[in-house]
């Protein structure tokens, strides 16, 4: 389903992705990890088409990313980091208008969208009586997530997506990638909640400066290393193992 | 990768066309505009109708203007409608087309759609051109009426029209031009910096443009033609499309058709590079935005230079208190780099200076000799008094206001000290380099270093006008919604001051001639003087203002 193979992204003289080659088959859950400014970000924005990489292939659902990339857009969600939408929009509005940019039929996005405000526990009045500049961050998300799998995609990128929901929604939306994997789409989950990543993912992938510095499933992971959770394994292989003694030193300048 | 693996398209092949799609997302997006943000209490959609109906009715008030050009010459009358059209339209597209054309949070909402780049530049293009095309039809239709009834020709509102749309083109391609230009030289990270200098200029040219023609027109005397007019003035677009409707419809001089191939040609150069040949560039402009690398600070961005100056004296002494100099600094930063602050506030202070600038070059026109300063400098003076008074209260408002719940986090019982900071930052950054100004602009005008003591009784109010924003606690740096700027009721207050600031400035005007000029100082300083311990005293006392949002 996503094939990687050496793909780079460079910025003036610094590179954010660096030679990044894996390759994920169809159904599997993946979790995309890494520290602040890993390039995990950016190799999300390459791998939807919205940054051009500096160097390498990838092919996505059999789609050649630099010569189709509009047959590759088709067949991709994405959830970024931002959930970004456009505030000037209800949003029924902002659903209706991503529906119609993959040639949705009107009746059918909106069918889709009431089943999506059910799961979602959203209210229509909300939905088309609101401007999305006035919803909240969990609305906001929800909506968003929904925009991302409202065209049915086989590949889903999700970045941070459980940001701002609340605790049932975020137990709902696990609940739902897993069945989404289950039904044989293929999801890619980038995420800061290690404890999250080890319980839905099938499989772990850990970047660093742009390289790659770990990929297999989190259990056999944290066993091969030792390191008792994907936690501990993931801040012992991003350099994070002195934070708790940085942190009890810090702790001492707080002290009268 | 093999074959085997292709998931079967789930929606319908080939593809459907998006155009429409999003020609309409655009034309929502343009017309409701940007700046709600969570803001609205209520978030109720806006009708797009409703609001369109008000900003042509607005354009169309505007363009009444042009009865006072019911005597003129087609080609006199040309050249102002021409010139207001490229004035306000010049502002409206320089002011939305980097929201249109180069919207960062765009990128994560679009950008991974099944939609390409040219899609989007043709749909932003379209909508661009339509809006600037019915707002230059609704500022036109009463010129149109006008030129009817001067020439009693009825090619002239055809051939107005024709040259009128032509102008939103060339003004629309300009700009477009501009910002791929800019784009292509100076990278996506200056892009921001240099177009907010661009639409700065381009605001504070269309609002001098919009005062100072119609001044200008009266000197005209009803016979101007193109042979008549000054060279440089066939250097300047309007004229060129001005000298489309008076080929026509006007004169027929052979400097008419001249101005007319010109219009055509470089309408169809501008378009053609703006559309066509650098086009390609947009994709990876567009790109270019999604990069996520933190913009640099470099030595020369920001005010690295007050930082430094805050530290020594006469500042450090002005700015002893923490906090009014934590004020400063902040209110400083954003008049020096955001956007936002920086489109608000230099157009919102620019009538200061133009308008006494017009009663100093109407004085010199009515023949007020050197003995009588007449009535342009003392207004000046008291514009200039208005500075802070404008400045305080455009720089209350921000697109980030919400963070300005730091200060009522922050253990201070009333934002005193945060006004002291944005009204100090106000009267060094911006009221000190107008006064060297409004100075310089007098003496050359009228070339008398004494007539400069009238500018005194301004000067004098300048302290109390500058507390007046404060009145209530008001006035905290940044701190509403830009929504709340628009409904401010700025017209009234403008009025309001306007009244007071002229009654002021004939009172000076007759104490000179009168010879009671320094007694008038006296009895202001007295009465400034007492007005500004009541406010100081009131402002000191002030707590929070109540949130309303």
């Amino acid at each position: 389903m996503i094939l990687l193979d050496k793909l780079t992204k460079r910025f003036g003289t610094q590179t954010a992705v660096d030679s990044l080659s894996f390759e994920v088959p169809a159904g599997q859950i993946v979790g995309f990890l890494g520290p602040n400014g890993a390039g995990k970000s950016t190799t999300l924005k390459m791998l939807t088409g919205m940054l051009e990489p500096s160097a390498g292939r990838a092919t996505l659902c059999g789609f050649d990313l630099q010569r189709e990339p509009l047959a590759v857009k088709r067949n991709v969600g994405f959830v970024p980091e931002s959930g970004a939408v456009f505030e000037s929009l209800t949003g029924l509005e902002y659903l209706e208008m991503v529906a119609a940019l993959y040639g949705i039929p009107r009746n059918a996005a909106q069918a889709r969208i009431k089943q999506f405000i059910a799961f979602f526990d959203l209210s229509f009045e909300t939905l088309t009586d609101k401007l999305l500049g006035a919803y909240s961050k969990g609305m906001r998300r929800k909506v968003v997530i929904t925009s991302a799998l409202l065209h049915n995609p086989p590949l889903v990128f999700f970045d941070e997506p459980l940001d701002g929901l609340d605790a049932n929604a975020a137990v709902g939306f696990k609940a739902l990638i897993q069945t989404l994997a289950q039904e044989g789409k293929t999801i890619v989950y980038s995420s800061h909640i290690l404890d999250v990543v080890e319980r839905v993912c099938h499989r772990v992938i850990i970047i660093d400066k742009g390289r790659l510095l770990l990929d297999g499933k989190p259990d056999e992971l944290v066993a091969g290393h030792n390191s008792g959770t994907l936690e501990k394994l993931f801040t012992q292989l991003t350099g994070g193992a002195e934070l708790e003694r940085r942190a009890a030193d810090f702790a001492k300048t707080f002290r009268p | 990768m093999s074959a085997s693996e292709n998931v079967p398209p789930i929606l319908p092949e080939p593809a459907p066309p998006v155009d429409k799609t999003l020609r309409r997302l655009f034309l929502i997006l343009f017309l409701r505009g940007r700046a709600l943000r969570g803001l609205n209490r209520q978030g109720a959609p806006k009708s797009i109708g409703e609001k369109l109906a008000l900003t042509l009715f607005f354009y169309l008030l505007m363009g009444c203007m042009a009865l006072m050009f019911a005597n003129q010459s087609v080609f006199a009358l040309a050249v102002y409608l021409h010139a207001m059209t490229f004035a306000f339209l010049g502002m409206f597209v320089a002011a939305s087309a980097g929201e249109i054309l180069f919207n960062k949070e765009e990128g994560d909402i679009l950008m991974h759609r099944p939609v390409s780049s040219r899609a989007m530049l043709w749909a932003k293009i379209r909508v661009l051109i339509e809006v600037s095309l019915w707002l230059a039809v609704a500022f036109n239709l009463v010129g149109l009426f006008v030129g009817f009834g001067t020439t009693r020709n009825w090619l002239f509102p055809l051939v107005h029209l024709f040259a009128t749309g032509l102008e939103a083109l060339f003004c629309t391609g300009c700009v477009v031009l501009v910002y791929q230009l800019c784009l292509r030289w100076f990278g996506r990270e200056r892009l921001d910096s240099l177009m907010t200098i661009a639409q700065v200029i381009v605001s504070i040219a269309a609002i001098t443009a919009s005062q100072l023609l119609p001044q200008l027109a009266f000197r005209l005397h009803g016979a101007l033609d193109v042979s008549q007019v000054a060279w440089w003035i066939n250097l300047l677009p309007p004229a060129w499309f001005a000298g489309l409707d008076d080929a026509v419809a006007g004169s027929r001089m052979r400097e008419s058709w001249l101005l007319s191939g010109l219009a055509l040609g470089v309408t169809a150069v501008v378009l053609w590079l703006a559309f066509v040949k650098l086009a390609r560039n947009y994709e990876s402009g567009l790109q270019s935005l999604n990069e996520t690398l933190s913009p640099r600070i470099t030595a020369r961005s920001g005010p690295r230079w007050l930082d430094r100056l805050v530290d020594l004296p006469p500042l450090r002494w002005w700015l002893r208190d923490p906090v009014t100099r934590a004020s400063f600094l902040l209110t400083s930063a954003y008049l020096m780099r955001d956007r936002d602050v920086k489109l608000r506030v230099y157009p919102g202070i620019a009538p200061v200076l133009v308008i006494p600038v017009i009663f100093l070059l109407r004085g010199s026109m009515v023949g007020t000799g050197k003995g009588d300063p007449g009535f342009g400098v003392p207004l000046s003076g008291i514009y200039l008094g208005l500075v802070p008074l404008f400045g305080v209260r455009l720089l209350q408002y921000s697109q980030q206001w919400q963070a300005t719940d730091v200060f009522r986090a922050a253990p201070l019982a009333g934002p005193m000290a945060l006004c002291e900071g944005v009204r100090r930052a106000v009267l060094l950054l911006l009221t000190l380099p107008m006064l060297a100004l409004v100075t310089l602009i007098v003496w050359f005008m009228r070339g008398s270093f004494s007539e400069l003591l009238l500018i005194l009784p301004g000067l004098i109010a300048l302290p109390a006008f500058s507390l007046v924003p404060m009145i209530g606690g008001q006035g905290v740096p940044l701190s509403l919604p830009t929504d709340a700027a628009k409904a401010a009721g700025r017209s009234l207050n403008m009025i309001l001051v306007t009244a007071v600031a002229f009654a002021l400035s004939g009172l000076t005007s007759v104490a000179w001639s009168g010879g009671w000029f320094w007694w008038l100082v006296l009895g202001e300083l007295a009465v400034v003087g007492t007005v500004y311990t009541i406010l100081r005293f009131h402002i000191k006392n002030c707590g929070w203002p109540a949130e309303t949002t």
